[in-house]
C-alpha cells in the first residue's frame, strides 16, 4: 500500500472561524497526527491563494490526502475537491471538518472550542487515511422536459424549452392554464393588462408542437434519475407514463383564507372581500358592494395573515405593492371614494414600486399604521347614524391614537401560502420542504432555482411567494439550466453509491425493500443481490441493513466511518 | 501412516476460561487421533496429560509448532499462559469462540468485578456465606501465603492480549474444520495471511441454509422459537424468530438450524463486519413493519435479552465494549 501523506488545512475564515477557535493550536495538533505531513492555517482557505497553497503542497510534498476544516461541506466541498482535481489528486481523496457551523458559529467558549475543533479534524484525518479514489460516471441525458404548473414561471420555461426544439411536458392540476397571474386584473407598478402578457404565452404553449400540455392532471410517481426520469401522471380516470430527464416545479401558492382571523369579519359581515376577490371584480370592470352601489369609503387592511407568528410567519411579498396598486385602480375608476391603506410596514420594494408608493399618496389615499405585534385592527358593523355599513377600530401608530375608519367595502390583504399539494409532490419528487411549505433550493444564493435532487429544479412561487417578474426570471434560469444539460448531452452520476461483494453476499434479501430508490434486485440464478447503480442514491440504507457487510456505500464504508468516531473520541478514549 | 522421517508437530492445547467444549471438540476426532499423534506430538493439553506450567516455562522460545488456545482471558492466571503460549509457539490459533470474540463469558462484561463476586459470593439464594468470604489473590495459612490469579473486570478475547496467527472459530468448532486447518499446517499447505479466520467460510450461514427465504422480510412480532409452530421450512427471520445465520460465517455445519434451532452466532461475522451485532440489529431495524415510534418500542422490546442475542459470543470484540454505569438518580 502506497504511504498515506496527508495535507490538513485550517481556515480562519477571516474571523468567522479564528474568532472563537484557535486555528493555529488546531494545526499545531493536527501536525502531531499519524500521517500527516504538513498542517497549516489560512485566513481564506476557499480564496483562490488558499486553493493555491493547498495544489502546491500537493504536487511538492506528494500529498495524497487532503483535509480541510473550515465551513460546512455543503458549501465548499466541491470548492475544494476541483482543487484537488487540479493538483492531479483524484477528488474523493478529502475529506472536510466543519469548524464553523458546528463550532465557531456555535460555542463561544473558545477552549472548548476549540477542543472540539481538534476533535474534528482528529476524526476528518483518521477517516481521509481510508478514503479511496472514486471515478466519475455519466448518462445519457434525455432531451425531453417535464414542467409541473402552467402558471407563468410554468408556462415561460415550458415556452423557453420548447422554442429550441426541444420536448416538453406541462402538467397542470386545474382545467386551463394562466395559473394565480390569470386571476389578476392589472400588474403592477405599471397597472398594464396582466392577460395582455399572460394570453399570448398560453397561445403559444397550448399550440406548441412541442409541447404537450397535461390539464386536469397531477404527477403521481417518479422513478429514475437525473436525466432518465419516468413518471406516472393522473389525469381523470387515465394514466400516462411519461420519460424525461429534467423536471421543472412550477407549482406555485395559494391565497390564504382569512376566515380564522376573526377580528377582520370575514364571511361574517358584508362587503369584506379579500385580495384575490377584489381581483376578480376589478376584472369584470366595476367597484361595487353587495347593494351594487359603488363604496364611497374604502380600507384596504395589510398583511392579513403574513408575518403572524399563528398563521404565516413570512412577508407574502407583493400585497404591499398590489395594495398600492388597488388604490390607484379605485382612484382611477372612482376619482371621488376615499382609499384607507391600513398597513403594518410598507414594504414597496421592486423596481418602480417606491415610486408608485410615492405617486399613490400624493393622490389623496390615506396610510394608517397599526402594530402587527399588537392588537391588530378590528371591524364591525356600523350604528345606524354613522356614514357607511362597517367601521374598523384600530390604533394608530404614528399618531399614537385609536382612531375609527369608516369604510364601505374593506379588501383583506391576504398572505400567500403554499399549496396544499405541495407535501404529496414533495414525497413523489424526493426534494424538500421549509417549514412553511415551501420547496427549498440548494442554495439560497448561489443554486436558487435547483434543488438537492439533480435533475429538479423550482421555480416560481413554490419557493416562496414571489412577483411576476422574478417568477419567470427564474422559469427562464431554470430553463437555462435544462437546455444546457441537454445540450451536453450527458450528466455526471453519483459516484458514492452502494455495491454488493458478490463473494460475501449470503442472499439472505433484507436490503431488496429498504431501498427507498427500487435500486437493488435479488438475482436468482446468482442468489445474491445486486445493485443499479445508476439508480442508487448512495443514501446508504442498504449497507446499514446488510447483515453481512456485503453491501457497502462508496466513500461511506465502515473503515471509514469508524476512524472518523474514532479520532473524534480519541481525547475521551485516552483518558 | 505418516512418513516416519518427517520431525513430528510439536503441538499443544490450553484452556483459559472456557466451558471445556473446545477440548472436547479436540477429542471428538475419535480414531482420527491415531493419525494426529503420528504426525504431532502433544506436549502440553492439561485436559489430557499431566505437563506442568513450568514445563513450558522450560521449553525454548518457538519450540511448540501450533497451540491451540481456547477460552477467554478472565484472569491473570489466563493471561500469564497466552503470553507464555505466544512466546514459545510458531504458530498460536485462537480455537473456539471464546478465544476468538470473548465467547459466552464475554457476556459477564456487561458487569464488573464487584458486583459479579458480590451476587455470586454474597447475594444467590442458594449461597450461605455468614462471614461474607469472597476471593481474595493472597491468603496466609500455617503452611504460608497461598495465591491465586487475579480475577480482572473485563473479559479479553486472546487477540486483546497477545498476537494471534489464526482464528478457528465456533462453540466449540466443527471437529471436521480442525482436521482440515490441522491437515493443512502438517502437510505445510499454503496458509491463508496472519489474522485470517480458518476453517469457517467466506458466506455467512444463509448461503447454505436450506429453508426457504424471499424478499418478504418484515417483521411484526418478534418470537423466541417455542412460541412458534416452526413449519421447518421458513426462514427463521421470516417467521419472526431472530436468527444470527445472515451475520454469521457457516462452516459450522448448519447443526443448529438442522436441529429446528435459529443460529445463535459462535461462528462469528465475515471479514469486513467486525460487529456481528450491531450488523445484525441494524438489519432488524430495517425489517420491523411500523413507522409509528411507539409501536416500533414495542415491537423490539419483545426481544428477550438483546445483548444476549445479538452479541451471545461476541461482546469482547463489539464496539459495544461494556456497560456503563450510569448515576443512580437520588430518590
Amino acid at each position: 500500500m502506497e504511504e498515506i501523506r496527508i495535507g490538513v488545512y485550517i481556515c480562519w475564515c477571516g474571523t468567522n472561524i479564528a474568532k472563537n477557535v484557535d486555528v493555529e493550536r488546531v494545526a499545531a495538533e493536527a501536525g502531531k497526527l499519524q500521517g500527516v505531513v504538513v498542517a497549516r492555517d489560512y485566513k481564506y482557505m476557499c480564496s483562490d491563494p488558499g486553493q493555491d497553497l493547498m495544489v502546491k503542497d500537493i504536487q511538492e510534498m506528494n500529498l495524497n490526502r487532503i483535509v480541510v476544516a473550515a465551513c460546512s461541506p455543503r458549501i465548499h466541498e466541491i470548492t475544494f475537491r476541483k482543487a484537488l482535481e487540479k493538483a492531479g489528486l483524484n477528488p474523493y481523496l478529502f475529506q472536510m471538518a466543519n469548524i464553523r457551523e458546528q463550532v465557531s458559529w456555535v460555542h463561544d467558549d473558545r477552549e472548548k472550542a476549540t477542543q472540539k475543533a481538534i476533535d474534528l479534524v482528529t476524526g476528518a484525518v483518521k477517516r481521509v487515511r481510508w478514503q479511496e479514489a472514486l471515478n466519475k460516471r455519466s448518462v445519457k441525458v434525455n432531451p425531453a422536459t417535464l414542467v409541473i404548473g402552467g402558471g407563468i414561471a410554468g408556462l415561460t420555461a415550458a415556452r423557453e424549452i420548447a422554442r429550441t426544439g426541444r420536448i416538453v411536458f406541462l402538467v397542470e392540476k386545474e382545467k386551463s392554464l394562466g395559473g394565480m397571474m390569470k386571476k389578476i386584473n392589472r400588474t403592477f407598478p405599471n397597472l398594464d393588462e396582466a392577460s395582455k402578457y399572460l394570453n399570448p404565452i398560453i397561445e403559444e404553449v397550448s399550440s406548441h408542437p412541442h409541447i404537450q400540455v397535461y390539464l386536469n392532471s397531477q404527477l403521481v410517481k417518479l422513478s429514475g434519475y437525473v436525466g432518465n426520469f419516468i413518471g406516472t401522471v393522473n389525469h381523470k380516470e387515465t394514466q400516462s407514463e411519461l420519460e424525461f430527464g429534467n423536471i421543472i416545479v412550477a407549482t406555485g401558492l395559494k391565497p390564504f383564507k382569512p376566515t380564522p382571523l376573526s377580528n377582520y369579519a370575514y364571511k361574517r359581515l358584508p362587503n369584506i372581500i379579500t385580495s384575490v376577490e377584489f381581483e376578480e371584480m376589478l376584472s369584470k370592470g366595476y367597484i361595487r358592494l353587495d347593494s351594487r352601489q359603488e363604496p364611497k369609503h374604502v380600507a384596504i387592511i395589510h398583511c392579513v395573515g403574513s408575518r403572524n407568528p399563528d398563521f404565516l410567519p413570512y412577508c407574502s411579498r407583493t400585497c404591499c405593492q398590489t395594495a398600492l396598486k388597488f388604490a390607484n385602480q379605485i382612484k382611477d375608476l372612482l376619482p371621488k371614494a376615499h382609499v384607507y391603506q391600513i398597513y403594518a410596514d410598507m414594504r414597496s420594494m421592486s423596481k418602480g414600486c417606491e415610486e408608485m408608493y410615492s405617486k399613490t399618496a400624493k393622490r389623496g389615499v390615506m396610510f394608517l399604521m397599526y402594530d402587527q405585534k399588537g392588537k391588530l385592527p378590528y371591524i364591525r358593523e356600523a350604528g345606524k347614524n354613522e356614514k357607511t355599513r362597517l367601521v374598523i377600530e384600530m390604533k394608530e401608530l404614528l399618531s399614537g391614537e385609536q382612531v375609527e375608519v369608516t369604510a364601505d367595502l374593506v379588501i383583506l390583504m391576504v398572505g400567500m401560502e403554499a399549496q396544499e399539494t405541495s407535501k404529496q409532490l414533495s414525497q413523489v419528487l424526493g426534494i424538500s420542504r421549509c417549514s412553511n411549505n415551501f420547496y427549498i433550493e440548494k442554495h439560497p444564493k448561489l443554486d436558487p432555482v435547483a434543488t438537492t435532487t439533480d435533475g429538479v429544479f423550482i421555480v416560481g412561487s413554490c419557493q416562496a411567494p414571489k412577483e411576476i417578474s422574478d417568477s419567470a426570471s427564474q422559469a427562464k434560469a431554470a430553463a437555462a439550466r435544462v437546455l444546457a444539460m441537454i445540450n451536453k448531452d450527458w450528466v455526471e452520476v453519483e459516484v458514492i453509491t452502494s455495491s454488493v461483494r458478490e463473494e460475501i453476499c449470503c442472499g439472505c434479501q433484507i436490503c431488496v425493500h429498504v431501498c427507498p430508490y427500487g435500486a437493488i434486485e435479488f438475482l436468482k440464478e446468482k442468489k445474491v443481490s445486486c445493485v443499479n447503480e445508476v439508480i442508487c442514491k448512495g443514501c446508504g440504507t442498504c449497507a446499514s441493513a446488510c447483515p453481512t457487510g456485503a453491501i457497502g456505500s462508496r466513500h461511506f464504508t465502515e473503515k471509514q466511518i469508524l476512524a472518523q468516531i474514532e479520532g473524534v473520541m480519541l481525547q475521551l478514549l485516552e483518558v | 501412516m505418516a512418513n516416519q522421517d518427517k520431525p513430528k508437530l510439536k503441538m499443544a492445547i490450553y484452556w483459559g476460561a472456557g466451558c471445556g467444549g473446545c477440548c472436547v471438540s479436540v477429542l471428538d476426532v475419535h480414531e482420527k487421533l491415531f493419525d494426529v499423534v503420528a504426525v504431532a506430538d502433544l506436549v502440553f493439553w492439561p485436559i489430557a496429560l499431566d505437563i506442568k506450567y513450568k514445563d513450558v516455562e522450560a521449553m525454548a522460545d518457538g519450540f511448540i509448532d501450533l497451540t491451540l488456545f481456547n477460552g477467554a482471558v478472565r484472569n491473570s492466571e489466563n493471561e500469564h499462559m497466552a503470553r507464555l503460549l505466544r512466546q514459545k509457539s510458531k504458530i498460536l490459533v485462537a480455537y473456539g469462540s471464546c478465544a476468538h470474540l470473548g465467547g459466552i463469558p464475554g457476556l459477564a462484561n456487561l458487569t464488573n468485578k464487584n458486583e459479579l463476586f458480590n451476587r455470586i459470593y454474597l447475594e444467590t439464594e442458594s449461597t450461605l456465606n455468614p462471614d461474607g468470604i469472597i476471593p481474595k489473590t493472597h491468603f496466609n495459612v500455617t503452611e504460608g501465603e497461598l495465591e491465586l490469579p487475579e480475577f480482572f473486570n473485563d473479559v479479553r478475547a486472546l487477540n486483546q492480549v497477545v498476537d494471534v496467527d489464526y482464528y478457528l472459530p465456533g462453540c466449540p468448532p466443527r471437529t471436521e474444520r480442525l482436521i482440515e486447518v490441522f491437515m493443512a499446517i502438517v502437510n505445510k499447505a499454503e496458509l491463508p495471511p496472519n489474522g485470517s479466520v480458518v476453517g469457517a467460510w467466506e458466506k455467512t450461514l444463509c448461503d447454505e441454509c436450506k429453508r426457504k427465504k424471499t424478499d418478504n422480510k418484515v417483521i411484526r412480532k418478534f418470537y423466541r422459537p417455542w412460541e412458534i409452530h416452526d413449519d421447518g421450512e421458513t426462514c427463521f427471520l421470516e417467521q419472526g424468530v431472530i436468527c444470527m445465520g445472515p451475520a454469521t460465517r457457516g462452516g459450522c455445519g448448519y447443526r443448529c438450524i438442522e436441529g429446528n434451532a435459529p443460529c445463535q452466532g459462535c461462528y462469528g461475522p465475515p471479514a469486513d463486519a467486525p460487529d456481528p451485532g450491531a450488523k445484525m440489529m441494524s438489519a432488524i431495524g430495517t425489517i420491523i413493519d411500523s413507522n409509528l415510534e411507539i409501536e416500533i418500542e414495542e415491537i423490539v422490546d419483545a426481544i428477550v435479552d438483546p445483548v444476549g442475542t445479538f452479541y451471545r459470543f461476541s461482546l469482547p470484540k463489539a464496539i459495544l465494549r461494556k456497560k456503563m454505569s450510569v448515576p443512580k438518580p437520588v430518590n
